[in-house]
């Protein structure tokens, strides 16, 4: 079986599939008393499976066709998916505990979504793009609506679904076209004939580009996010805001750089207007919010904004800055919202900005980490999230995109207003009862990543050269 | 292979999509955006086979059952979210699906 | 001129893509919907199954997990054809391919079976 040896490469996406039907069987026959152990399967298996992705070689290998392909930039993405689908599960266990979510699918759900992602990320054609993109989206639609009893988590779900529908149907349609008037799905083959395309493939960028764009989540194809993210249950909705963006980033530049690198200079205008609107939507709108759910969907809307930054500049250094961006958010999402997560009082989960006042009396080293994230989030050195937009105006000013640059800076000025706002609440303002304490899964999540924002500077050089590598790979 | 050309093809198709975006948008009712949703997937999928008749390549045809699949599978979903927030609200109208707003 | 204006296209596309989709949300409603309600037209006719009884009526729920159902497996097998006509070149890895493509179908069966949607009562 010569065939099966050359699967290899395919190995983690194996991995997660097989592991997921596995799962569905186990739970099928074993009902609800299989419902924890599985949760810890389900990590081992992404743990297996992220394994699987370092232990392959760095060198770019094409799979079926040339529709699968895994590179170095693959694998960095994949691994930051994978650490964005372990960190959810992680910090799922309470929430599953409730005898009422007892169901053992959410595990496979999460395992059957990150195959997808990882399909979307490795993605060397039309046709692996749009399986990769559906296998994700279905995924987590159902895991949105995932709290059958709690009317705003099925609004949550059927807002996603209505929406992401539309999009996958727009993407798909941009596919047909670019298909249309190119005559190939691969993006090889897409690349050589794009510079004659003329008009019609434009028209299908856009539309490729739309579909993207609503999964990151980037202005014009926003609406979704706030109602999702604040409808959804917290950890799922930490589980939004962290790896399907990787992925759907992982799928923006990989559709940019190889199978569009004729019309780079039309694709960077688009995106230079998403980022430039992002950033400025997700400045402005998050001022007024009392819901922190909400206040982070903005947060995630500006944050996508900047990421792209380092997509219009359309270099090698703009794709590390990206690759940079994209660890460090998941890494300050997954600690943020395992604050939130712990936002509970007798069991029940409080969401409102004036819930956390006066935390740092109640709870100080939860108070102080939280706001280091906060401000990593904001931008402020010498933490973790300073770097991260450090290097995408780096990039941006060295393609000579400087008005993009200033605008970016501007848009994190006003941003770190809303993030200062809530330090200030936890640190002056009279004390609310305390919250139940946080079981030891959350506070592993609170402090791995708190320390991984706040210790950045003193040894970014790992991250970066690995993204240097990665993004080496699509040129 | 004299027949239909391609541009007639991508006109049914960019006019199915058109009146199946239209339906998303303007319908209230749940089970008709489905309906829509579908109408704009089977544009997508038209032009495909369009597509593949314009290179004579067998890639627009397999597109499409992938994409008669997938949307198979995209409105079991969508049918039993419809159907879950229908046992909530006892209405298919998108209105009312308004619980989360700021 | 021509050359700039053509540089900008793109632009010009994606922001009229947005602007249109902005403004059909915002107008298609006080175009499309056509308000003279009355009674019959406030009834709940577009759901289907209102005329036969009272609006309270439950519509079985097992006709749509059913119906459900029957869609998924109905269309996978779509995927049977193209493998059965070109069965004869594909060789030992086509045959397998498909295999494991119907264990996977099968899994799902499998679950569904356990979980109790195939029974009526």
């Amino acid at each position: 079986m010569n065939e099966a040896s050359a699967l290899y490469p395919a190995l983690p996406e194996l991995i997660l599939a097989g592991g997921a039907m596995v799962l569905l069987m186990i739970g099928a026959f074993g009902g609800e008393r299989a419902t924890s152990p599985m949760l810890s399967y389900a990590i081992a298996l992404l743990v297996v499976a992220g394994l699987a992705i370092a232990a392959m070689p760095d060198e770019r290998v094409a799979l079926f066709n040339g529709s699968f392909v895994v590179d170095g930039f693959a694998k960095f993405l994949k691994i930051l998916a994978v650490l964005g689908s372990i960190g959810t599960l992680w910090m799922s266990g309470d929430f599953l505990a409730d005898p009422d979510r007892r169901k053992f699918e959410y595990s496979v759900l999460i395992l059957l979504a990150t195959a997808g992602m990882f399909v979307l990320i490795s993605a060397g054609d039309l046709i692996a793009l749009y399986l990769g993109f559906e296998l994700m989206s279905l995924s987590l639609y159902v895991v949105a609506a995932f709290d059958r009893d709690n009317v705003q988590s099925t609004e949550a779900g059927l807002k996603y679904f209505v929406l992401g529908a539309l999009s996958s149907g727009m993407l798909l349609y941009g596919a047909s076209l670019i298909y249309g008037f190119t005559g190939t799905v691969k993006f090889a083959g897409i690349a050589q004939e794009a510079a004659n395309g003329g008009i019609g493939l434009i028209i299908g960028l856009v539309l490729l580009f739309a579909g993207l764009c609503f999964k990151v989540s980037a202005v014009p194809f926003h609406m979704w996010t706030p109602d999702v993210y604040q409808g959804a249950p917290t950890p799922i909705t930490a589980f939004f805001a962290s790896a399907p963006k990787v992925a759907a980033i992982a799928a923006f530049v990989r559709v940019s750089f190889s199978a569009f690198p004729a019309i780079a200079a039309q694709w960077q205008q688009i995106i230079i207007f998403v980022a430039i609107a992002s950033m400025a939507l997700g400045a402005f709108a998050a001022i007024g919010q009392r819901n922190i759910k909400r206040l982070m969907a903005y947060s995630s809307i500006g944050h996508m904004g900047y990421a792209l930054i380092g997509l219009a500049a359309a270099t090698g250094e703009g794709v590390q800055g990206v690759l940079v961006y994209m660890a460090i958010y998941v890494a300050m999402t997954l600690g943020t919202f395992a604050c939130i997560v712990s936002m509970r009082r007798n069991d029940k989960p409080f969401e409102e900005i004036t819930d956390l006042s006066g935390l740092a009396r109640t709870n100080p080293a939860q108070a102080f980490v939280l706001s280091m994230l906060l401000f990593s989030l904001a931008g402020i050195p010498p933490l973790a999230g300073f770097f991260a937009k450090f290097y995408v105006f780096l990039a941006a000013v060295k393609a000579g995109l400087f008005t993009l640059a200033v605008l970016g800076v501007l848009a994190s000025v006003v941003g770190a207003y809303y993030y200062l706002l809530i330090v200030k609440i936890m640190y002056f303002d009279e004390p609310a009862p305390a919250f139940d304490p946080m079981g030891n899964a959350l506070r592993s999540i609170v402090a791995v990543t708190g320390l991984f924002v706040i210790l950045f500077f003193a040894y970014p050089g790992p991250l970066v050269e690995a993204a240097a590598v990665a993004a080496k790979s699509l040129f | 292979m004299a027949g239909i050309p391609l541009s007639h093809g991508l006109l049914v198709a960019v006019v199915l999509f058109a009146l199946g975006l239209v339906g998303v948008l303007a319908r209230r009712n749940l089970v008709f955006m489905l309906m829509s949703i579908e109408i704009m997937l089977n544009a997508a999928g038209l032009a495909f086979i369009a597509g593949g008749a314009r290179w004579a390549q067998p890639d627009g045809q397999i597109m499409f059952i992938l994409v008669l699949t997938l949307a198979a599978a995209e409105v079991s979903v969508g049918l039993a979210l419809i159907l879950a927030l229908y046992h909530r609200l006892e209405t298919l109208d998108a209105d009312a699906a308004d619980k989360l707003k700021g | 001129m021509n050359a700039l204006l053509q540089e900008y296209l793109p632009l010009v596309i994606f922001t009229g893509i947005s602007l249109a989709m902005g403004l059909a949300l915002l107008v298609a409603p006080f175009i499309v919907a056509y308000r003279q309600p009355d009674p019959e037209k406030l009834s709940a006719y577009e759901c289907g199954f209102n005329a036969f009884d009272d609006a309270r009526m439950k519509f079985d729920v097992r006709f749509y997990l059913v119906a459900i159902i029957f869609i998924i497996f109905d269309l996978e097998v779509a995927f049977l054809f193209p493998w059965a006509i070109t069965f004869g070149q594909l060789g030992v890895f086509g045959f397998w391919s498909m295999m494991v493509f119907l264990a996977v179908l099968t899994v799902g069966f499998i679950y569904e079976w356990k979980k109790g949607a195939l029974e009526w009562d």
